[in-house]
């Protein structure tokens, strides 16, 4: 739908219209994804006549009726090219959209898309940022509870800071949050942007591989164990047998340590290639430095507690190794299935930044679907939309765009699912910084730029500048 | 435009070619001078239930030391209605029918601007040459001769000469469209067809109140007729071209002040609209289709005019 906007009318890409219908008194909402100026014959022609003699000639209008300023009017006139997201029948919201309003017979109104497209009290609200006509636009943290998400946006827009948001808006609603962060860049939340600590202080737990994040072999158990080493540690199916026999009659004779495990696999009577490929993936476990024979320096426990109260997990992957990080996010969530399939963990919302960095391939579907069941709902953050597969996009419930450039990006990220890729493309490259396009249930299918608030954490992960306007020292 | 260009006796303008016999006037710049050159359009904008809406606009260009300068004037919108109390009534009544009306109407009103701006500018200037569009025909009700002949003394008492292109002319002499005269004809040049042409005006109400020329004033460019004050002596006629073609840009043998006083005036689809607009805004006028009774009865299966 494409309507005619005069310089008078402030109207910006991502705005919502209102095309009612006096005679039917129905109402089309429609969305800007694009302004361009008016294509009126001739136009050009003006254009062109002015610039050729307004240098060359001079001279004076005697324009009683001042039909220049119409004329002036009409060179700036703007095309909206814009979308139809729903309609109002009597008031109320709809997306049948199966008519067009009449040409002659309709008024156009810009439209506060918030009274459709959010709760006006939700019960477990989540204060996103501003749009256009109001400042605090709020979701409700329903509209996130078992759904997939997907931040995605090129580097230094804002992805982290909303997922941060969201984290820590879900946190506020007692639910528990994993976030597998692989800069590190959620390792500081309870600290105020000051310094100070926060109210999250005791809420968010930072755990970090080898150092406080640890398990005794017991605490994995075989099952996640050989998840380990048949996807992370890519062991042949052959080798996995043998490590499962040894693993058991270690549990059978009570001797199920790491060191134990070691001796074992040397002493086994199995083929030389077998014991060579399960002295390699032993090495590799061992020297992960993840596993531990002492009780009291392992914590999973800690972890499963403090997500099972409703708090925070930040697994900081940062300086680790792809294989550590991989074997990491292997075993916490083969231990977190477990725990949601034994009912011993209700769900949890999982955050995994740059997931193609840990998540090995067979992940991506078991996470939406089988783990989506189970009670894991994740959100994906990625500054390379590519890395997510289309089938992923397809079945996400809510996407929050932030600006793309690339052209490549933006054909990716406009296959995203519940709106059409011309209004992704056109709306996403304008964006500024720390701005969002939010698309799916969180906006009630009618997508919406988000101006995301502030948070009032230390910021960390951001973008590290050399030249900074207080460092800079000018030598004498 | 003016509207009273020449409707010669169409018989008269068959003949046998003797085209030989013209004089040619091959034209050399002389000294600068001023050069001025006054064009006026109108439009109907649109119809009411009571008459028309039309629109002018007029402008003046004249090329000075500081290079080329204008006055418009307009856009001036009009309604033209049929009954008494209209701004414009003196000017619609006694035209007959409404098509009729409209088109003299509006060709009216584009006359009296017209010759208003053609008047004092010709009472502005001094040893100027004065560029009209259209021809020095007059002799219609709507552009009486008196007018003209005012102006065109005005001039002469200001030591200006007045001359009128034609961008169009219908007139023939010799059997041949006169602008064909000078296909030959090295430029700048002019070619006397006044005495050809004059028969063709004999038997008809308007007069010829210009010297009628063929200008072909740039290699490769157009030829005009153009129409000189007749007032004014053969050899002053031909300086004034000798003049302008020293004091002008001469652009596909079309003078440049002229060309420039056309597209001043001239309207553009923007201003069409922008007039519309202002009519709707300052009038309370509403804008509508024009009923098409074919397209009421036919739909898409109408001929849209065609027979």
């Amino acid at each position: 739908m494409q309507l005619i906007s005069f310089p008078e009318e402030e109207v910006n890409k991502g705005d919502y219209l209102l095309v009612e219908d006096q005679r039917s008194h129905r109402g089309l909402i429609i969305q800007v994804i694009d302004i361009q100026f008016a294509n009126i014959p001739g136009i050009l022609e003006d254009i062109l006549r002015d610039v050729m003699t307004e240098e060359s000639i001079q001279g004076n209008d005697i324009d009683p009726l001042d039909i220049s300023s119409q004329v002036a009017v009409l060179k700036d006139t703007k095309l909206l090219i814009c979308k139809i997201r729903g309609a109002l029948e009597n008031g109320h919201p709809t997306h049948d959209v199966s008519w067009l309003p009449s040409r002659i017979n309709s008024s156009v109104s810009k439209f506060p898309i918030e009274t459709v497209a959010s709760e006006p009290s939700p019960s477990r609200p989540i204060l996103l940022g501003g749009i256009k006509q109001n400042p605090k636009f709020t979701i409700d943290a329903k509209t996130l509870d078992g759904r997939l998400n997907i931040v995605t946006g090129k580097k230094g827009t804002g992805k982290s800071h909303l997922s941060k948001l969201l984290a820590m808006s879900l946190l506020d609603h007692g639910a528990p949050c994993l976030i597998l962060d692989v800069n590190g860049e959620y390792t500081n939340l309870t600290r105020r942007a000051s310094g100070e600590s926060s109210p999250y202080e005791g809420k968010i737990a930072v755990l970090t591989p080898r150092l406080s994040l640890r398990f005794t072999l017991a605490e994995v158990g075989l099952g996640t164990m050989m998840d380990i080493l048949l996807h992370a540690l890519d062991l042949p199916g052959t080798s996995a047998r043998v490590f499962a026999r040894i693993w058991r009659q270690l549990e059978q004779k009570n001797e199920l340590t790491v060191k134990s495990l070691g001796e074992a696999i040397s002493d086994s009577d199995c083929h030389e290639s077998v014991r060579d490929a399960l002295q390699s993936r032993y090495n590799t476990l061992a020297d992960s430095g993840i596993f531990t024979d002492d009780p009291s320096a392992a914590n999973s426990r800690q972890l499963l507690e403090r997500l099972a109260a409703g708090e925070a997990v930040v697994v900081n992957m940062k300086n680790q190794s792809f294989m550590i990080r991989r074997i990491v996010v292997e075993l916490l969530l083969s231990k977190i299935t477990e725990l949601l399939s034994r009912n011993r963990l209700r769900a949890v919302f999982l955050f995994a930044e740059e997931a193609h960095l840990y998540l090995r391939e067979t992940y991506w579907d078991d996470i939406v679907t089988r783990m989506r069941h189970l009670g894991i709902f994740t959100t994906f953050i990625t500054n390379q939309p590519d890395t997510i597969q289309e089938s992923i996009y397809r079945q996400a419930d809510n996407i929050f765009l932030f600006n793309f450039t690339n052209e490549r990006d933006l054909e990716v990220v406009a296959r995203a699912a519940k709106i059409d890729g011309e209004s992704v493309k056109l709306l996403v490259k304008d964006l500024p910084a720390g701005h969002c396009l939010a698309i799916g249930d969180v906006v009630r299918d009618f997508p919406i730029v988000v101006n995301v608030r502030p948070l009032d954490v230390e910021a960390l992960g951001g973008t590290r500048y050399f030249f900074q306007e207080s460092s800079i020292v000018c030598p004498k | 435009m003016s509207i009273d260009d020449e409707s010669p006796d169409a018989t008269s303008a068959l003949g046998i070619d003797d085209s030989d016999d013209c004089e040619t006037i091959h034209l050399k710049p002389s000294e600068e001078s001023p050069v001025a050159a006054v064009d006026v359009s109108s439009l109907k904008i649109g119809e009411t239930e009571t008459g028309v809406l039309a629109a002018i606009r007029g402008a003046v260009v004249w090329r000075s030391d500081q290079g080329y300068q204008y006055i418009r004037c307009g856009p001036l919108a009009f309604h033209l209605g049929q009954s008494s109390d209209e701004a414009a009534s003196s000017i619609a009544l006694g035209f007959g029918s409404s098509h009729f009306f409209t088109e003299r109407a509006i060709s009216r009103l584009r006359n009296t601007l017209e010759r208003w701006i053609q008047r004092e500018i010709c009472a502005s200037l001094q040893n100027a040459v004065v560029l009209f569009d259209g021809s020095l025909t007059v002799g219609t009700p709507d552009n009486p001769s008196a007018h003209l002949a005012r102006i065109m003394e005005s001039a002469r008492e200001r030591g200006s000469v007045v001359l009128a292109f034609s961008k169009s002319t219908k007139l023939c002499a010799f059997g041949r469209r006169i602008t064909s005269l000078v296909s030959g004809a090295q430029a700048p040049c002019l070619v006397d067809i006044d005495q050809a042409v004059r028969g063709q005006f004999e038997s008809h109400p308007v007069r010829l109140a210009g010297h009628v020329y063929v200008a072909k004033l740039a290699d490769n460019g157009f030829a005009f007729r153009l129409d000189a004050d007749r007032q004014v002596p053969q050899q002053e006629r031909i300086e004034a071209m000798n003049r302008l073609i020293a004091s002008d840009v001469v652009m596909q043998g079309y003078p440049e002040t002229l060309r420039l006083a056309h597209i001043f005036s001239t309207f553009t689809a923007n201003d069409v609209i922008a007039v519309q607009r202002h009519l709707a805004f300052a009038h309370g006028l509403r804008i509508a289709p024009r009923f098409n009774l074919r397209k009421s009865l036919f739909g898409p299966f109408g001929t849209w005019g065609a027979a």
